[in-house]
């Protein structure tokens, strides 16, 4: 018989289910922008554009929430890795995933109310939402705004080094997202870590 | 410059007209530079912004003088440098006073200009500008012979942008000029606003400074070799699909770096790497090995994720059998 604790609040399953439907939005139209092809369109370029832009801006408002709430609520803390063993509790969880997962063994560091997150989830979440998205979306509001940009790098398109690094996190960010929505099956059910992300109960 | 002379036997001759098509050289020898500079200075003395503030005669009437004005420095710059002004003008041209009609007996264009007039009279035949205002619309409706200069001597995309899209705007951003055509038409048509008939157009205002409005606004050359058509098309006809330009075999190619096209080097394993210089364009200049990692990152880790969820199925069967026995 399993059990179940409340553990995630309203603003954060709202924000987080905004927050996948905008990416996902700008991983779509932002792939068809930049593999743009005459004979291959998977959104048409106008709309495609258009979309990535509303999408984009609704994702740094988004993004402002999250830094704001995170900061009241006291759920920044979440982010954080904690001393006291942190390399030794990343291996142990990797060494879940890689091996114990297939022997039906439990998770070595089941979520609770004071740490939503395991050693693994810390760190890169944390590089993910404090490092990688600001990158993200500050180069996406260059692109928006091209005024922003520098004018001239190393005699090419001042634009050149801010597409670069937008279109490298935009790839970074749709390799976290296809591996975050595969970890979303290894709870106690497949469904379970989906349902909690719905409901904000844990089961366990 | 051999033109030049041609020009001049032949206006010596009497038969000003059916002259070869010039190759806009300059002229080089000191005496006829010296010739021309001489004749030149007699129009500039009065057709210039410094002699309209400073007239050099009495009497002369200096709200048309105002129109009449050519800038020395820009007229150096174009094509035309080293032209006298009366191979267009006519040999009495700088008679003064004037005789009456004089503004408007110019030389045609095609007197020069035969080779390339016959491919582009056809061209403009099939344009909007034709359609609505045939014989109100000349080639200096757009082309300023005491300005303009041909794409492949301006160089710089940015340069031929600024130059090509000021002759557009010129009309098409300003009512009062829009109407000396407008009014002529039955009905009336004011100028529609750039910003509305635009209004589908991602960034337009940066499409406006990066590319011509002839990019969208003339069709596909037949011949990728020729230059841009004349046939200029209205808003129903213009190219509306970006990813003619937005793709890896980008039609700028073929237009707006078409003079550039030699240079291309897949530098660094940019595609389109020469349209880098000016600007970076979505689906043109991308980078052909990012491209590749990215593509080859993501099929990696989709296969990652359902190889390990396969496993996960597979080593859950196993311990259900396992179970039951």
């Amino acid at each position: 018989m399993s059990e179940r604790i409340y553990m995630l609040p309203f603003w954060l399953r709202a924000w987080h289910w905004v927050n996948a439907a905008l990416i996902l939005v700008l991983i779509v139209t932002g792939g068809s922008l930049h593999f743009a092809q005459p004979d291959l369109p998977l959104v048409p370029f106008a709309l495609a554009a258009r979309l990535h832009d509303i999408a984009g801006v609704a994702l740094a408002a988004l993004y402002g929430f999250f830094v704001i709430a995170n900061i009241v609520s006291g759920n920044w803390w979440q982010y954080v890795p904690k001393p006291g063993g942190f390399i030794k509790r990343c291996l142990v969880q990797t060494r879940f995933y890689c091996w114990d997962i297939f022997w039906g063994r439990p998770h070595p560091y089941p979520p609770t109310l004071a740490a939503n997150f395991n050693s693994l989830q810390q760190i890169i979440y944390w590089f993910i939402m404090y490092f990688f998205m600001p990158i993200l979306l500050l180069t996406g509001l260059m692109f928006l705004v091209p005024e922003w940009a520098p004018q001239r790098v190393l005699g090419l398109d001042g634009l050149l080094p801010i597409a670069m690094a937008h279109t490298a996190v935009g790839l970074i960010i749709t390799l976290f997202m296809i591996g975050h929505i595969y970890l979303g099956t290894t709870g106690l059910k497949v469904t379970s870590l989906f349902r909690m992300m719905i409901t904000g109960w844990h089961e366990h | 410059m051999r033109h030049l002379v041609v020009v001049f036997l032949i206006l010596l001759l009497g038969t000003p007209s059916a002259l070869a098509q010039t190759a806009g050289a300059a002229p080089t020898d000191p005496a006829l530079i010296e010739k021309i500079r001489k004749s030149n200075a007699e129009c500039l003395g009065c057709h210039t912004e410094a002699a309209l503030k400073a007239p050099p005669r009495e009497g002369m009437d200096l709200l048309k003088l105002k129109t009449l004005l050519v800038d020395p420095a820009a007229f150096e710059r174009s094509n035309h440098a080293g032209m006298e002004c009366k191979t267009c003008h006519g040999q009495t041209a700088n008679e003064y006073p004037h005789r009456e009609g004089l503004t408007a007996q110019v030389s045609p264009c095609g007197e020069c200009h035969a080779q390339k007039s016959m491919r582009i009279e056809a061209q403009y035949d099939a344009s909007i500008h034709a359609k609505h205002l045939k014989g109100k619309f000349t080639c200096q409706s757009c082309h300023d012979p005491h300005l303009y200069k041909v794409a492949a001597k301006l160089g710089a995309p940015s340069e031929i942008v600024r130059q090509d899209n000021a002759m557009c705007f010129d009309c098409h951003e300003s009512d009062l000029k829009f109407a000396t055509f407008g009014d002529a038409l039955t009905p009336p048509k004011r100028r529609p606003d750039l910003d509305d008939i635009h209004e589908w157009l991602p960034n337009a205002k940066l499409h406006w400074g990066a590319v011509r409005c002839v990019e969208c606004h003339t069709p596909v050359s037949p011949t990728k070799t020729l230059a841009l058509s004349h046939e200029i098309v209205g808003k129903d006809k213009a190219e509306k699909n970006c990813v003619a330009c937005h793709t890896r075999d980008t039609a700028l190619k073929t237009r707006l770096y078409r003079h550039m096209v030699t240079e291309e080097r897949e530098k660094l394993g940019f595609a389109n790497s020469i349209i880098l210089g000016d600007s970076y364009v979505i689906g043109a200049t991308r980078n052909a090995y990012f491209d590749q990692f990215a593509v080859w990152s993501v099929l990696l880790t989709v296969a990652g994720v359902m190889g390990h969820g396969a496993l996960r199925v597979f080593t859950a069967g196993i311990r259900r059998l396992l179970r039951k026995s």
